[in-house]
């Protein structure tokens, strides 16, 4: 039998290691003896067999592709037994506090790639995200993707999808870098073809490119950080120790790894694919995209930097709190001008990755500073913030979905009054616009709470520099709140409430039951950790515990979260579930004393005051354009607004047509990427001319030049 | 027998320097035969001793392969390909003959240079002259594919190229795996085939098979 070692983090962990080969299970130092034993044996056969029934829903997409209806179902259902088993094994994993689970599958002969699982809190928490959204999105698909039938190929559709998902769990769960590279790719790539599946549609394929190109931009600089890491380690296990690597170098693989995974995350400046990306796909792709797989970074950060590498300087979390602030607020300020309600849910995934990076940014910092209380509630919000996030915005996704199936347009411009032809679906979205708000009783609120807690907690007298830092934290914030609300109004109240704009709106129709019941469980669970947010919170705070050693849900008071610096205090407290009680119980009681002490009231009906002209129409409603306006003048240094207004026909004061049009621009698009594009395409050009020249003597020559230089390499180093 | 090897690198590094002087297709395919042959020789000794100490028998195989292959059938395809194709002799050259001659020596002089410092190949510390000089052959037969501009001297050069590398490995580990070696004859048909194919082609759309044209193709 091979020797592997697990590495024990704390003194009581309990380390298990399963061999397969060895067709059994080593213990050691376990306390409780045969019982745990059997917990894990469970742990790796659920874990197994549900990454061997993603495979199988692979294969049978690709062999009953004929068969649509077939193959719709079949598969879906695949996923969502695949999905529970997911969620039983991340279940157990993160319940058995410090568990760390080992799974040979198979060793090569290639060096360094043996695809060896390891599992812990982390992984775990992650690999239950995962698998909550693909049970509902797997749900909603058999609905969803009922308009593809005829039309497209369901079973590549159905292959790339649950291919995809494997990618992710084994990203989740590889414990050497040489497997983590490889499925992170595998995750690209496959995504990448989802991006482009509508792929007829020529803004498809650009938007495909520019996240192809993005994403193989970031993996370069990762895949850099793991080569400089194991030249100083000799290992690319990472569950290993850095001690080996010495300080300057730690500098620099923290800084590539930032940048590998902040374009996966699409935190600003690296965000540019992610509003192009995420509305060419598929919504129930998007869902998965959004809520899974930008967070692999999140992920990443978490493994390869707080846990392999260890914070080592201060500037390591200042730096990641600044690309939080830029991404939080200018997320939501550009959610605001957006239309194409995707591409507005897109933003707004910048805007969440850059809470998550303020909240982890903050636990970098405390950490460092040896207050491992506050690090690890920060870390416990951060990792909360990215559940909930994934809910609520895999939520969103789906209910755009929902939209775009039944009306057959993303344009929130020509919607309107959908809430009365799609009550359910109007329903759902208003609970996950009030979660994604940060409103209480959803889950929005609990985790922006902790995070906004940790930020206070943390601000002391004597550290100036700091201090600043997490002020402007704090205002951004709240900024980004009070903005992603008036977002939510915009897109909830265009498209919902008031009269429908165009045909499609007013002929659209309530969409097939499975969306809907897919829908409602996300929304379920969102007001679920709304209600008992101590619930999540403890469950985090295993995972935060198993990761660093130090857990703060001692520390946060009786009911909900205590506000205070001394932490033990048990004076105040939120309760979201008091709350809303308390809400439910007051508008009941103020309608009760209304009908009591106002009396009968008289109901007379009329129409709306339409100033006097002949009657009203959908035309004279509030726009999109209108109601983000004022956000526009306001921030227009940011929007670079313009407008131009054309009369055509008739005379200047009577004319048949007004054309109005308004634009505003992305800075960083302008002002950073479109030079760089250019540069890059002038120095193709002239490559091609100057170095490819097509004449094969040249090349040879190349070659040439190439090996007698080697061999002067040979000779001389 | 290491005398032996040396005499026979250096008879096939000479052939190197034949074809390098060569300007006529049929003496390119000769001595492209000739080289084969040599190499054949050393697998089939390399093969015997093989027999001898360990009574393994795929040297000999592959030797056969070597004879049946690239004595016998590649250049029978090769005169049969140039058959339909009016041309004998290559006219214009890049660099002319003894200029090319000359740089080859300075190809065999820095092959030397290049290995004389390292611990390589089977011999360890002391200068390896079988490596040395079947290197040497790799970087003439480059060179031939460089200066050549008829796509026959381009599948010389590469044939070239590749008994070069194959001589190389095939000294210095005593006989490669047999599974590598079947690989390498298999690319190296498809390559020929695919390349007598292409020189058809080549002088259908060009009505000449210069490779100077080709860069027409080019977007």
């Amino acid at each position: 039998m091979k020797h592997h070692f697990a590495i024990a983090r704390f003194d009581k962990s309990i380390i298990l290691y399963y061999n397969e080969k060895a067709c059994g299970y080593l213990q050691q130092e376990s306390s409780e003896g045969m019982d745990i034993g059997m917990e894990v044996f469970q742990t790796v056969v659920l874990l197994k067999s549900s990454f061997a029934l993603l495979g199988i829903a692979a294969v049978i997409a690709l062999i009953a592709s004929g068969k649509q209806k077939f193959c719709n179902l079949s598969v879906n259902m695949i996923c969502i037994v695949s999905s529970i088993l997911m969620m039983a094994a991340s279940g157990f994993i993160i319940l058995s506090e410090n568990q760390f689970v080992k799974i040979h599958i198979f060793d090569t002969a290639i060096p360094f790639l043996s695809l060896e699982l390891a599992v812990d809190g982390l992984s775990a928490l992650f690999l239950l995200i995962l698998s909550i959204l693909v049970f509902c999105i797997s749900v909603y698909s058999i609905g969803y993707i009922s308009h593809y039938f005829g039309k497209r190929n369901v079973g590549l559709f159905y292959f790339l999808y649950s291919t995809f998902i494997l990618s992710m769990a084994l990203v989740f769960t590889s414990s050497n870098a040489v497997f983590f590279y490889i499925s992170w790719e595998a995750m690209s790539v496959l995504s990448y073809f989802l991006v482009i599946f509508e792929s007829e549609i020529e803004k498809n394929q650009k938007a495909g490119i520019l996240y192809i190109v993005m994403t193989h931009i970031g993996t370069a600089f990762l895949l850099i950080g793991f080569m400089i890491s194991y030249s100083f380690t000799g290992s690319f296990d990472i569950t290993g120790s850095s001690q080996a690597i010495p300080e300057g170098a730690k500098n620099i693989i923290f800084i590539l790894y930032l940048l590998g995974f902040c374009t996966k995350a699409g935190a600003i400046p690296v965000h540019i694919w992610l509003p192009y990306a995420h509305p060419a796909a598929p919504s129930n792709v998007s869902a998965l995209m959004s809520g899974v797989m930008i967070k692999t970074a999140i992920y990443g950060l978490v493994r390869f930097v707080m846990e392999f590498l260890g914070v080592q300087h201060t500037w390591w979390g200042v730096l990641i709190i600044v690309i939080g602030v830029l991404s939080a607020f200018l997320g939501v300020a550009y959610a605001l001008m957006e239309h194409d309600m995707k591409r507005l849910l897109a933003y707004h995934s910048v805007e969440n990755i850059g809470i998550i990076l303020i909240g982890l940014g903050i636990s970098f910092i405390s950490f460092n500073g040896g207050n491992t209380i506050i690090g690890s509630m920060a870390l416990t919000a951060s990792l909360l913030h990215t559940l909930n996030h994934a809910l609520f915005k895999g939520g969103l996704f789906l209910g755009a979905g929902s939209i775009h199936y039944a009306t057959h347009t993303k344009d929130i411009e020509k919607l309107g009054g959908l809430i009365r032809t799609m009550p359910v679906t109007a329903l759902f979205v208003l609970c996950f616009s009030l979660a994604i708000s940060a409103i209480i009783p959803f889950n929005g609120f609990v985790s922006e709470w902790l995070t906004f807690l940790s930020i206070f907690t943390y601000v002391a007298p004597g550290q100036a520099g700091i201090n600043i830092i997490l002020i402007i934290a704090v205002a951004t914030l709240g900024m980004a709140g009070a903005l992603a609300a008036a977002c939510f109004v915009k897109f909830y109240g265009i498209s919902f409430l008031g009269l429908p704009r165009t045909n499609q709106a007013a002929e659209a129709r309530e969409v097939s039951a499975p969306m809907n019941i897919a829908m409602g469980i996300i929304g379920g669970i969102c007001l679920l950790i709304g209600l008992l947010p101590m619930q999540a919170i403890r469950t985090i705070d295993k995972v935060t515990f198993s990761l660093t050693g130090a857990s703060s849900v001692t520390q946060l008071g009786q009911g909900f979260i205590d506000p205070w610096i001394s932490l033990d205090n048990t004076g105040s407290s939120i309760s979201p579930a008091e709350i809303f009680a308390a809400l439910a119980v007051v508008s009941l009681l103020t309608l009760i004393a209304v009908r009591i002490i106002g009396g009968k009231y008289l109901e007379r009906r009329y129409g709306s005051w339409d100033c006097g002209f002949e009657a009203l129409n959908p035309r004279m409603q509030y726009t999109a354009t209108g109601f983000s306006k004022p956000i526009k003048i306001v921030f227009r240094i940011l929007f670079r607004p313009s407008r131009k207004t054309e009369l055509k026909g008739g005379s200047r004061y009577q004319p048949d047509e007004i054309e109005y049009t308004t634009t505003s621009e992305s800075i960083f698009e302008k002002y950073a990427y479109r030079p760089a594009f250019q540069q890059i395409i002038t120095f193709s050009r002239r490559a091609k001319f100057f170095v490819q020249t097509g004449k094969i003597h040249n090349y040879l020559i190349y070659i040439f030049i190439a090996v007698l230089a080697l061999m002067a390499y040979n000779r001389f180093v | 027998m290491s005398d032996l090897f040396d005499t026979l690198s250096v008879l096939i590094l000479m052939t190197a320097f034949v074809l390098m002087a060569n300007k006529k297709v049929k003496a390119y395919i000769k001595t492209f035969r000739v080289q084969s042959a040599l190499i054949a020789l050393s697998a089939g000794i390399l093969g015997v001793e093989a027999i001898m100490d360990e009574g393994r028998y795929d040297l000999m195989v592959v030797c056969v392969l070597i004879v049946v292959l690239k004595v016998i059938y590649i250049p029978g395809l090769l005169h049969k390909t140039y058959a339909g194709i009016e041309y004998r002799t290559e006219k214009d050259f890049i660099l002319n003959i003894p200029i090319l001659v000359l740089i080859s020596c300075s190809l065999v002089v820095f092959t030397y240079f290049s290995f004389s410092a390292s611990g390589f190949g089977v011999n360890g510390s002391v200068i390896d002259l079988q490596l040395v000089n079947t290197i040497s052959v790799t970087m003439i037969g480059l060179l031939f594919m460089i200066t050549r501009k008829k796509a026959i001297g381009q599948i010389i050069g590469f044939l070239e190229v590749e008994n070069g590398i194959f001589i190389t490995a095939m000294f210095s580990t005593q006989g490669m795996p047999f599974i590598v070696d079947m690989g390498i004859f298999i690319d190296m048909l498809t390559a020929v085939m695919i390349m007598g194919v292409l020189v058809f082609k080549i002088n259908v759309t060009f009505e000449s098979i210069n490779t100077d044209r080709l860069n027409k193709l080019k977007g």
